[in-house]
């Protein structure tokens, strides 16, 4: 019996023992993990609002401005906005609900009217722009003013009988509502070469990370947004749809669609969908089903990794996989070289070499640059030896030439612009110039205009009241196979000034501005989703008037200091904070692709 | 339906029965094992100890994990009401400026689990504040609220709760700790699921470690206990064959411990008891001898007496003396009794020396019962006694030795007939397949309760007053006994106080076969109750 009470007595120091000795450890070898890979992602934490729902004790006034507090809560679907309306009032603005966006809360709603059981209110406000229910959202800056009509119901409290704009409004919103409920993601469609995928950013609000990838599937086959109807296409077939929501497990998501998309392309479909879903964090891979049965596209595994499909990437085709492209510059002495080693290498000698703002063409075939006096616009081929130069444009009498701007198919865009007007020129390979049917800034000047990678999109300079301002614009082809180039939407507000813009990704603008706050010219970072721009380097660069970014390649900027042309670059192209140096005398630097 | 239900029924029956099977093997084996005892018990209380310390070992995880945890959060919290204090003071609810400060509350929450946010500012009628990602404003607990909202300034608290969420995502415990600075109240609400799951581990762990345990400390004991055991079961299986008489039966002695002592002990009492068997075996040889000798010896003079009284005897009218002739009549008849004695005798002690042989042909048992009615019935006469017979009407043939099986059937007469009391003796004689049975009534004394048996026991006499000259040797009940046995056969006494007696004598009709009924009943039909069966349960050996 002892000897039973002694070897449990053992058997608990043991384990107790045991316990003890279990140390955090102190030292050992070095563990290493991948990093999340980008710092903003669609799925990063948000903020919500809680509402509350209306008192008994409140007035009129008091219900219209819970109202519209509680209508920036999107849970379960507006449940407590909803109590602020009388009963007989349907009004639901669904999930994705069109949004008219106020500059700031509206603090004073006035009782313009009112009886014992009935009140008119009057809202009165400043709208910045509007989202419409496809997510697109459009600056159109005015003065708001809205009536409630509110009647008191059998409990003797007072309810929302009629909103403005009836039962079908939307949500009357603050930026910072907005900012806060919704998330900028991007759609991807395809440009009309078939192969080539647009983004087409849209405001998604954030009901809950659950439902996102849902959301966004099902925006997908909705279709572009009205900016980009007409410019790009879709794989998906007519009356495609979601069969059931898009389940997410261990990093895998299951996208099952209706059996219309049987019809479709498949490894079209597939590419829209990684292309939109590798925007959510918590989606490595996925797996594509029409009517419940997985379907492989060619080459894949029926579960796909989220990042397959770089041959449609919207930046070209995958710039890592190719030789490095080297960018051109023109040299001090007259000629277009390649930048090698922060040295200029001549390549173009003779009257091609004197050209302003060159730029050769994707496929290296044609250089196309300015005169002196940018009025005329030349081309020169071939991109070697000393080749002569040909005038394809003279511009009007006080007309200049914005920088020659290729787009991957060789076309050649260029705008003519004058004080107050504008015309754009488009040459195809091997034609003759022809301007545009449909260009939506005639009225305007346009200093800068660069055609995206992906063929679809066009980032301007143009004036706009009064300050050059950076715009998005889309390319559309009419039936009739005219040229349709407008749409023209401001990316940011936050820059006072732009000199010259490059396309760094589909996703983001490099460019040299003014932001509000600056005395000086310097590179900025801006996302075309329309989020914060973050300035690149450190360190003086003088005068700077060209810019010239690629994707993976280092951001070039042409400046002038001290009557001296120089190209400058980031010590560390890789760190957006590292400084400024300016090794190669040239200007003008441009990258071909 | 029907026949479902019966086969269920019949199921259950069986499973009922398989169990109690195995519950009374079970109960049987507790009770029959000291390793099953000692095995069982270790489990039970080693099971209880390693519980006690799991729990215990748990208890004090859980604590020192919240422990942490509440100190990080507290930290946190801190953290978190500086940075609203630095951006909001107690200024008017600037929606702009609160949105930043949100902003950065919540940079730190979300996917990674941290924790979750809640800042609600107390002046703003129009909505409750805001929370970071999915979690509802209900998670803060009404209590964490009120507790705040009366506390004083600069207060934290913190309580448990349950952390619900928009949307599909289920809720789940968690850790919330609230303050207050100005007119901001900030909650901090963090998911205990990851110390869920640790805890969840451990136990597992531990649980395993336990099972392993208990199952280790109960595989020692049964070792140890079948050390102890195995040579325990060895000297009990060695008292048994020693019981069943097999003496020269011995325990092996292995080492020098407690248990070689207990075998060396075992062996010495078994030799000592051997040798005093043996002893005594001898010893009862010698008396048996002894008296065969005796009765052998005292023949040879007995003989020379006997002519010497016979010539006494015939000569006992010359003598003078009336009474010298009458002790030479004395003398004749003594001599007689003396004789029939040493032949009795030396019956005896051959039966008792094994000597004694069957000499059996196949007779019937009805010739012999006739005969011996036919020498007795003088005798009978004398007494005033009848000798009834009740004889069946085929032969009873039976193998039997005719001289002892006469010696028995006179036996039981003479007694029948000298404590018959005058009255009427019947003996009945009946047969069936496998035996042949006498009885032999009388309706005389009867036997005392017990004496059924000592009838039989040599020398004993009903009566010890009755002097010795008169009657048989009183050895004669006990030869028939032997007799009988002698052919595989029964004597049985049955009787009654003031009712007489009934002898039963039954025979195998194959001599040496085993026999398992008698034709005739022990008690008479119409005497006495169940009461004298003892005779026939005690002789049925």
């Amino acid at each position: 019996m002892t000897g039973r009470i002694a070897r449990l007595l053992a058997a608990a120091a043991l384990l107790l023992g045991g316990a003890g000795c279990a140390n955090v450890p102190s030292g050992g070898q070095v563990v290493t993990g991948e990093s999340a890979e980008r710092a903003e992602r669609v799925d990063d934490p948000y903020v919500r609002l809680i509402p509350v729902k209306p008192r008994p004790e409140w007035g009129p006034a008091q219900i219209v401005s819970g109202f519209l507090a509680a209508s920036a809560s999107f849970d379960d679907n507006h449940k407590v906005a909803r109590l602020y309306l009388g009963k007989q009032n349907s009004w639901d603005p669904g999930l994705r609900p069109s949004v008219t966006v106020l500059a700031s809360r509206i603090t004073d709603p006035q009782i313009v009217k009112a009886t014992d059981d009935q009140a008119t209110v009057r809202i009165t406000g400043e709208e910045v722009g509007t989202i419409s229910s496809d997510g697109q959202y459009t600056a159109s800056p005015k003065a708001l003013d809205a009536t409630f009509q509110l009647a008191k119901n059998q409990q003797g409290v007072w309810r929302i009988t009629s909103l403005p704009g009836g039962e079908k409004a939307g949500l009357l919103l603050t930026q910072d509502d907005v900012e806060r409920a919704m998330r900028t993601v991007n759609l991807f469609f395809y440009a009309p070469d078939r192969h080539t995928l647009v983004p087409n950013g849209i405001f998604l609000p954030v009901v809950n990370r659950q439902t996102l990838p849902t959301q966004l599937v099902h925006a997908l086959l909705t279709g572009p947004t009205s900016w980009l109807k007409g410019a790009v296409q879709t794989a998906f077939p007519e009356g495609t749809r979601l069969k059931r929501r898009v389940q997410v497990s261990n990093e895998v998501a299951t996208v099952d669609l209706t059996k219309e998309a049987r019809t479709g392309n498949l490894d079209r479909m597939s590419a829209q969908l990684s292309w939109t879903m590798r925007q959510l964090s918590e989606i490595k891979r996925w797996q594509l089903r029409i009517d419940g049965e997985p379907v492989t596209p060619s080459g894949m595994d029926s579960t796909q990794p989220v990042h397959a499909w770089e041959v449609n990437s919207p930046d070209g085709r995958t710039p890592h996989d190719e030789a490095h492209q080297n960018a051109y510059v023109v040299g001090p002495s007259g000629f277009i070289g390649t930048l090698e080693e922060d040295r200029a290498q001549p390549v173009v000698t003779g009257p091609a070499g004197s050209l302003s703002r060159p730029a050769v063409a994707p496929d290296y075939q044609e250089v196309a640059g300015l005169s002196a006096d940018e009025a005329q616009l030349l081309v020169a081929a071939p991109v070697t030896g000393t080749p002569a130069t040909r005038v394809v444009l003279t511009a009007k009498e006080g007309a200049r030439f914005t920088a020659p701007s290729w787009s991957r198919d060789g076309t050649l865009w260029v705008v003519e612009s004058k004080e107050d007007e504008s015309w754009l020129w488009v040459r195809r390979r091997g034609e003759e110039p022809v301007r545009a049917a449909h260009w939506g800034l005639g009225g305007r000047q346009v200093l800068e205009f660069r055609v995206a990678r992906d063929g679809v999109r066009a980032a301007v300079i143009a004036h706009v009241d009064g300050r050059p301002q950076v715009q998005i614009g889309r390319i559309a082809h009419a039936p009739d196979g005219s040229l349709d180039v407008g749409s023209f939407l401001p990316v940011s507000s936050e820059l006072q000034d732009a000199v010259d813009i490059a396309w760094r990704d589909y996703n983001t603008l490099a460019v040299l501005g003014r932001a509000n706050r600056d005395s000086q010219t310097l590179p900025f970072l801006m996302p075309i989703s329309g989020s914060a721009i973050t300035s690149l380097g450190v360190g003086s660069l003088g005068e700077p008037q060209t810019i010239a970014a690629a994707p993976g390649a280092p951001i070039l900027i042409g400046t002038r200091s001290s009557g001296k042309d120089q190209v400058c670059r980031q010590r560390s192209p890789s760190n957006s904070y590292s400084p400024w140096i300016c090794p190669t005398p040239a200007k003008d630097p441009s990258y071909p692709r | 339906m029907k026949r479902a239900k019966r086969f269920v029924r019949r199921g259950l029956i069986a499973a009922q029965r398989v169990l109690r099977g195995a519950v009374r093997s079970g109960y049987t084996r507790w009770r029959r094992s000291i390793q099953v005892r000692v095995v069982t018990s270790t489990l039970f209380i080693s099971a209880i100890v390693v519980a006690i310390l799991g729990a215990f070992l748990m208890q004090q995880i859980s604590s020192a994990l919240m422990d942490a945890k509440v100190k990080a959060a507290r930290l946190q919290l801190d953290d978190g009401l500086a940075q609203v204090q630095r951006d909001l003071g107690n200024s008017p609810g600037d929606d702009s400026r609160l949105n930043t400060t949100i902003d950065r509350l919540k940079s730190r929450s979300g996917p990674t689990g941290l924790y979750e946010v809640y800042i609600r500012d107390t002046t703003e009628q129009y909505f409750d504040g805001y929370t970071t990602n999915e979690l509802r404003q209900e998670s803060v607990p009404p209590r964490l609220r009120e507790k705040l909202q009366t506390a004083p300034q600069g207060t934290r608290a913190y309580t448990y709760g349950e952390l619900s969420y928009v949307g599909d995502r289920p809720s789940e415990s968690g850790l919330i700790v609230g303050g207050r600075t100005g007119q901001f109240e900030l909650y901090y609400l963090f998911s205990l699921e990851e110390e869920q799951r640790t805890l969840t581990n451990v136990g597992r762990s531990l649980a395993g470690v336990g099972i392993v345990l208990v199952l280790l400390l109960a595989a020692i004991a049964s070792l140890v206990t079948r050390q102890v055991v195995i040579p325990v079961r060895l000297a009990a299986q060695g008292a048994q064959r020693l019981a069943a008489g097999r003496l020269e039966e011995r325990m092996r002695v292995r080492g020098e411990d407690d248990l070689a002592r207990l075998a060396r002990s075992f062996n010495e009492m078994a030799a000592n008891l051997q040798e005093k068997i043996g002893e005594l075996e001898d010893l009862s040889q010698v008396q048996r001898q002894f008296v065969s000798d005796v009765s052998h010896e005292l023949r040879t003079p007995l003989t020379t007496i006997r002519i010497a009284a016979d010539m006494l005897y015939e000569n006992r009218d010359s003598f003078g003396d009336p009474s010298v002739g009458r002790s030479a009549e004395l003398l004749q008849s003594q001599l007689e009794r003396f004789e029939a004695l040493l032949a009795d005798l030396l019956e005896i002690s051959r039966h008792d020396a094994g000597a004694a042989t069957l000499d059996a042909e196949s007779l019937d048992m009805r010739d012999l019962v006739l005969r011996v009615v036919g020498d007795i019935q003088g005798l009978a006469e004398r007494k005033g006694s009848k000798v009834v017979l009740q004889l069946p009407g085929e032969p009873c043939m039976a193998e039997v030795d005719r001289r002892r099986v006469e010696r028995i059937l006179r036996n039981l007469l003479v007694n029948a007939v000298e404590h018959g009391d005058g009255e009427d003796i019947i003996v009945s004689v009946a047969a069936d397949r496998d035996a042949v049975a006498v009885a032999v009534r009388d309706h005389g004394v009867g036997l005392k309760p017990g004496e059924g048996q000592m009838v039989f026991d040599r020398f004993w006499r009903a009566d010890p007053a009755r002097a010795r000259t008169t009657g048989g040797t009183g050895l004669g009940l006990s030869i028939s006994r032997e007799d009988a046995q002698l052919h595989g056969g029964w004597l049985q006494a049955w009787g009654e106080p003031g009712v007489g007696s009934q002898f039963r004598l039954s025979l195998p009709r194959v001599a040496g076969a085993e026999l398992r009924g008698s034709p005739l009943p022990l008690v008479p039909p119409g005497a006495g109750d169940a009461r004298p069966l003892f005779a026939e349960l005690e002789v049925q050996e």
